[in-house]
């Protein structure tokens, strides 16, 4: 078989795997499901010459021959899960394995009423209406898109939060999707909607991590509707394991006046990418997207934003942050649109890396396309290396090289780490950033 | 405390210190003096460890051992501790954190225990009294956004805070207005002691009328070409460096 061949042979079969699913068997999601079954039989793989994937491969998973998750047998790592989950800081939690809510994981005792946070699944037959009204429908993507079509075919359960209009919610969500990776070359195809109705407000934490040696691939679909003068703050934390693959996509439609930040961390995995589309739906709104990658030896880390500006006085801020270790490679690929008709646009893109070692390596490429006349925006990028004289000031205080390498890495990741403005949150990343770059591989 | 014989060091094969003599015991202050590119801020950084500079011949004794064979952390540890011309910023990295991170280095290497969060905080807000540092700047990255005072204040403070057993000011003058001077110079004159010995290395005679020196030498071609006492540094004031280098030197 050639590569071509092969590649369709692969791509055909997480296509036909996805004609059994359990749960709801609803006509409306059935559809859903078919026309995405359809389109991703029109659609060819990604491939290097596409501007999208120029500095992403997929040989790395075209490797494997992934199977659908089964349903979690309810047996959890020996340890429980403590180690990826915040100390007791009173937020709401849910625990998502491979995919499928744990619900004796779960707390979310004292939730008010109204307030729906849970899996996906249940909440089609509690909250059917607005999943119906909002699932694949309201976010219709620029161009079609093989892994999310992917993801539709397959939408059985993820995550789902509906806060109702003006509620501001009084603590935290806290998601763990915890990869269990037992047998090899699992599947994942988590599909989470969020949606915070107008004048409501709350906070998302999520974090994917892994437990377990064998090869998977979580291919997860995000849709967030922050709604007219809604508040939305998301952490999304990556971490997983080195032998893990994850495409995270998350679409984003912000109401008129809404906030949208979003915190995005990519800490770990052997192939890693996440692509985040941002627009608006009404004018005055402000979106701000924050990142930062520690790309490992023999990591991919790859993220690409798309932010359209398509309604007037929007303005929006991203600044994504980079450290290269080893042999690691990440790709940042930051695009912003200006449309005819948004004028009084605001928004700038700013991306830094620091590269630790001579075989590190960044593709970053910021684009500002603007068809508007009156708007302010603007774009920076740099590529640099730990600045020797900052390593001879801290050494002359008796620093070691080390630590003052350590501390100048932590520094540079400071403005990223400071958007986090739950303390424990904070912290937690903290050490982990720690641990990524510096603990012994 | 501090011998130096016959340093000969090079930037990329060019000679800087071409045969420098000095010594320095504990609670001298000396002063070194010389037009630009005599090789003033070579020696203060060859003395505190900086890549970049090769030793070609000659030795530096530091309290009896080989200085030049110690990493620049090591030599911080054993008390040496160099006021920078140009104190670098350190976006992102706390004042607070890295005071703290540094002075409990030095600490342990003195054999000390380490101080905790509130002993620390206690002391650092004393000492930044003594340099007239505003407090805030404590809680901003190092350096970062400061003034050209502010920066010279936070590397007296740093020097009160590690309490050097020898202390090199590196054109610790440059860029200060008259008042920033003075109290620069307040604080290292604060820290005079007879176990603590001092190199103020300057461009100017002004610096001197604050910092009294035991000791004026003047280097040109990277050489002591004249030594005297504080009487020395203002008739190069009132000559030029001209008088002695034999040259226009500035």
């Amino acid at each position: 078989m050639n590569l071509a061949e092969s590649n369709r042979q692969w791509l055909h079969n997480l296509i036909t795997q996805g004609q059994h699913l359990p749960g709801q068997q609803l006509d409306w999601l059935n559809q859903t499901r078919q026309t995405a079954r359809q389109l991703m039989a029109s659609l060819e793989l990604p491939h290097r010459k596409q501007e999208a994937w120029r500095y992403t491969s997929i040989e790395r998973l075209t490797k494997y021959n992934f199977l659908h998750a089964p349903e979690n047998d309810g047996t959890l790592p020996d340890t429980g899960i403590g180690e990826w989950i915040l100390p007791d800081n009173g937020s709401y939690r849910l625990v998502f394995i491979n995919g499928h809510c744990a619900p004796r994981l779960c707390d979310i005792r004292g939730l008010p009423r109204n307030v729906a946070i849970g899996c996906l699944r249940a909440s089609m037959s509690t909250d059917g209406e607005v999943i119906q009204h909002y699932l694949s429908k309201q976010f219709v993507p620029s161009s079609p898109d093989l892994f999310t079509a992917l993801n539709t075919a397959n939408i059985d359960d993820g995550l789902f939060v509906h806060i109702p209009k003006n509620v501001t919610l009084d603590k935290p969500v806290e998601v763990l999707h915890l990869n269990l990776a037992r047998d090899s070359e699992l599947l994942i195809l988590p599909r989470h909607l969020v949606v915070i109705e107008a004048g409501a407000s709350a906070t998302l934490i999520e974090r994917y991590a892994s437990h377990g040696s064998h090869a998977y691939f979580s291919n997860n679909v995000s849709e967030v509707f922050v709604n007219d003068n809604a508040r939305l703050s998301h952490y999304r934390i990556q971490d997983e394991s080195s032998q893990s693959h994850h495409l995270g996509r998350v679409n984003i439609l912000q109401g008129a006046d809404s906030n949208y930040k979003g915190v995005y961390l990519a800490l770990g995995g052997s192939w890693s990418r996440c692509e985040i589309d941002a627009r608006f739906a009404g004018k005055g709104a402000h979106c701000d997207i924050n990142g930062l990658y520690t790309v490992h030896d023999k990591q991919l880390t790859d993220f690409h934003l798309n932010v359209l500006h398509n309604q007037t006085h929007c303005s929006s801020r991203e600044n994504f942050r980079g450290i290269i270790a080893g042999s690691g490679r990440a790709v940042f690929d930051g695009r912003i649109v200006v449309d005819k008709q948004a004028q009084k646009t605001d928004a700038q893109l700013t991306n830094k890396n620091l590269l630790l070692s001579h075989d590190a390596e960044v593709d970053t490429k910021p684009q500002l396309e603007i068809y508007a006349d009156d708007v302010k925006c603007s774009h920076g990028t740099t590529v640099g290396q730990i600045d020797p004289k900052q390593v001879f000031y801290l050494r002359s205080r008796g620093i070691d090289e080390a630590m003052a390498r350590k501390m100048l890495c932590l520094g540079f990741a400071e403005e990223i780490l400071e958007q986090l403005e739950l303390p424990e949150v904070r912290s937690f990343v903290e050490n982990r950033v720690q641990d990524t770059l510096f603990a012994p591989h | 405390m501090l011998q130096i014989t016959d340093l000969h060091a090079a930037i990329d094969n060019k000679p800087i210190l071409q045969g420098l003599n000095l010594t320095v015991n504990a609670g001298e202050v000396h002063a070194i003096m010389g037009p630009n590119a005599s090789g003033k801020s070579t020696l203060a950084h060859v003395l505190a460890g900086k890549d970049g500079y090769d030793v070609t011949q000659g030795s530096v004794i530091y309290n009896g051992q080989n200085l030049l064979e110690l990493a620049a952390e090591e030599r911080a540890r054993q008390g040496i501790f160099l006021a920078m011309q140009y104190p670098v910023e350190l976006p992102g990295v706390n004042n607070m954190v890295f005071l703290r991170e540094s002075l409990n280095a030095i600490r342990r290497a003195r054999g000390e225990s380490e101080l905790d969060a509130v002993a620390f905080l206690r002391l650092v807000k004393e000492k930044a009294k003594l340099v007239h540092l505003d407090e805030k700047l404590l809680k901003r990255s190092v350096n970062t956004g400061f003034s050209g005072g502010e920066k010279k204040r936070n590397e007296i403070l740093q020097m009160a805070l590690l309490e050097p057993t020898l202390a090199i000011l590196d054109e610790t003058d440059s860029g200060l207005d008259i008042d920033a001077l003075r109290v620069v110079a307040e604080g290292v004159n604060a820290l005079r002691n007879p176990q603590r010995a001092m190199i103020v290395v300057t461009h100017y005679q002004r610096l001197l009328d604050y910092i009294e020196p035991d000791y004026v030498h003047v280097l040109a071609n990277g050489k002591i070409i004249r030594s005297g006492t504080k009487q020395l540094a203002r008739e190069l004031e009132a000559k030029g460096y001209g008088w002695i280098t034999g040259g226009a030197a500035a």
